[in-house]
């Protein structure tokens, strides 16, 4: 049986949810679909929210910067590997 | 030097931390019960469906665990799955053809544990900030480096799209039917999959298509390999590939890239976000990321057995596409075995067209902050489903086009996806490793060395290859 502790996902009781004892919960509710869904997870609080810009130190940025590089360069030598196999020099 | 003018202004946003916190005990909750979509109400079903299972669980110890991983599973074996494309299924079977069984059986094997090293963070990302990929990039990194991202993601998405309407193509072609019918085809069924305008049934289906990737099993089979040969090559990691060392390395990028993409970062998580996914889920997304690695290196080596005869006997595979294996083996394996070889390139089409062409509409949904989900119905989400569908459309009418310069897509694609790689893990480890992003989920030590570890094999493999093109003569002849 469930722990007296145990909310309705299995993690710890934290309010009381109303499809607490329900055979099949009633979606029409919206109280019952909060119940069952995560603060943000909701598509209308992950609307309102945002994790914002981080702050790029420099050894990051050089880090993306340099991979960006790197696929740019790669993606020319994967142009020229190609063109040789099509048309091969004899 | 990495932004942009037009970044959006100072946010009207409030600040978002990761939480596990019920919905219904927000402060917001009042405002929220107001605002509610179809998308949450599907998603808070599906949220009751595993309650109920674990409420079960406990219940019945027995097989109460089963029924949770039953609906817990799915953007994992379907990722795997989904990569297990024609594109990679053609490059087992050259490298079978080429090779036999040797090095490149257990080689396999580790690409496939870097695709679990790599997806498993995926799966925290999205069970966590309940955020797909390219949202979570462009909210961290802002637009320049979002786009960048952005950029390698539709480039390869779009080739890679191609492949698996040429791999459905010549799959049908084996049974005689015409190329427009085949992609047709092939485009009904992406359409029919999302009109069910449900995450759950989406997934259900795909992943019944992707069981079908198990069709190079008894192909395999059928070609009686030696199976103290496949031990020995797993155990020793020999015979070693012998002949034009550009090429082996060239098959090696297309097995790495048949593997681990970019496109299976966002994906994987973007679909983690639909299916509401929560922290406690992590266990069991972790488990069916497992099973779509372990399930996938088994069809994929099963693939390189059913293409080895033709290295035993001494046939040049070297200019063969993928429906020509199928024509070439069949007096080994039967024409059994062979059409099922052929099937099986045409449901690896299928089920990374589809996987393929979601990945790109989840991506495309994000950045535009338009409704991104499966569970919407397609008058509330009908961007998401235009990109979804139009990508499909478009690539399934290039490989209509005559003359459409086919061949250089199928010899490029996985090598792409190797390179756009490592900028992609960066962006999934600066991600992982961000407090204020995953909480007390981010990585640890170990998780870190992998990752990283698993970034500077693909770098060196790409750098080799770098090497071998500008230099020719460095492999050998």
């Amino acid at each position: 049986m469930k722990p007296n502790d145990a909310g309705l996902d299995g993690g710890p009781r934290r309010f009381e949810s109303p499809v607490e004892d329900a055979a099949k919960p009633d979606l029409k509710d919206p109280r019952v679909v909060l119940s069952l869904l995560e603060a943000d997870q909701v598509v209308a609080a992950k609307q309102r929210t945002r994790f914002g810009r981080r702050k790029l130190s420099a050894g990051v940025r050089l880090l993306l910067w340099g991979l960006r590089i790197y696929v740019v360069v790669m993606l020319v030598l994967v142009l020229i590997s190609v063109l040789r196999a099509i048309h091969p020099v004899h | 030097m990495d932004s942009v003018k037009d970044e959006p202004p100072a946010p009207p946003y409030r600040p978002a931390h990761p939480t596990t916190d019920a919905a219904a005990a927000s402060p917001l909750a009042p405002e929220l019960a107001g605002l509610l979509t179809h998308e949450d109400v599907d998603r808070a079903q599906d949220r009751w469906r595993v309650t109920r299972a674990r409420w079960k669980e406990r219940r019945s110890k027995t097989f109460g665990g089963l029924s949770v991983l039953w609906l817990l599973v799915g953007p994992g074996v379907l990722v795997f799955l989904g990569e297990n494309d024609a594109p990679s299924m053609l490059s087992y079977s050259a490298t079978g053809a080429r090779f036999g069984i040797g090095f490149f059986i257990p080689f396999v094997v580790l690409t496939f544990l870097m695709g679990l090293i790599v997806q498993e963070m995926t799966v925290r990302l999205g069970s966590v900030t309940h955020r797909g990929h390219a949202e979570l990039i462009f909210d961290r990194f802002g637009r320049f480096w979002g786009f960048f991202s952005m950029g390698d993601l539709v480039l390869g998405n779009f080739l890679t799209l191609v492949t698996e309407f040429i791999g459905i193509r010549a799959g049908l072609g084996f049974f005689g039917v015409r190329p427009v019918i085949a992609v047709g085809i092939g485009v009904a069924v992406v359409f029919a999959a999302i009109t069910t305008g449900r995450y759950w049934t989406w997934e259900r289906i795909t992943l019944g298509l992707a069981v079908f990737n198990g069709l190079f099993v008894p192909a395999a089979i059928l070609s009686h390999p030696n199976w103290s040969s496949v031990g020995h090559a797993l155990l020793t990691w020999t015979p070693l590939p012998k002949g034009n060392g550009y090429e082996i390395l060239v098959l090696v990028l297309a097995d790495i890239g048949a593997t681990v993409t970019p496109w299976m970062l966002f994906f994987q998580q973007s679909a983690v976000v639909d299916k509401g996914m929560q922290p406690r889920d992590i266990l069991a997304g972790r488990f069916d990321t497992l099973l779509g690695a372990l399930l996938a290196s088994v069809f994929a080596i099963a693939a390189i057995l059913a293409t080895a005869p033709l290295f035993h006997h001494g046939i040049d595979a070297s200019q063969f596409q993928a429906a020509q294996f199928a024509q070439a083996i069949e007096p080994w394996i039967g024409h059994t075995g062979a059409a099922l070889f052929a099937l099986g390139i045409f449901e690896a089409g299928i089920v990374a067209a589809i996987a393929i062409s979601t990945s790109s509409a989840y991506a495309f949904g994000e950045v535009l902050q338009t409704g991104h989900s499966l569970n919407r119905p397609l008058r509330e989400a009908w961007p998401f489903y235009l990109i979804l569908l139009g990508s499909a459309c478009a690539a399934g009418g290039l490989v209509l086009i005559p003359g459409a310069p086919l061949e250089f897509v199928v010899l490029t694609v996985n090598v792409i996806a190797v390179l756009a790689m490592p900028p992609a893990l960066a962006f999934l480890l600066l991600l992982v490793n961000d407090r204020d992003v995953m909480g007390e989920h981010v990585n640890g030590f170990w998780e870190n060395a992998a990752g990283i570890t698993v970034a500077v094999l693909l770098l060196c493999a790409g750098l080799g290859f770098g090497l071998a093109t500008v230099f020719p003569k460095l492999l050998g002849p």
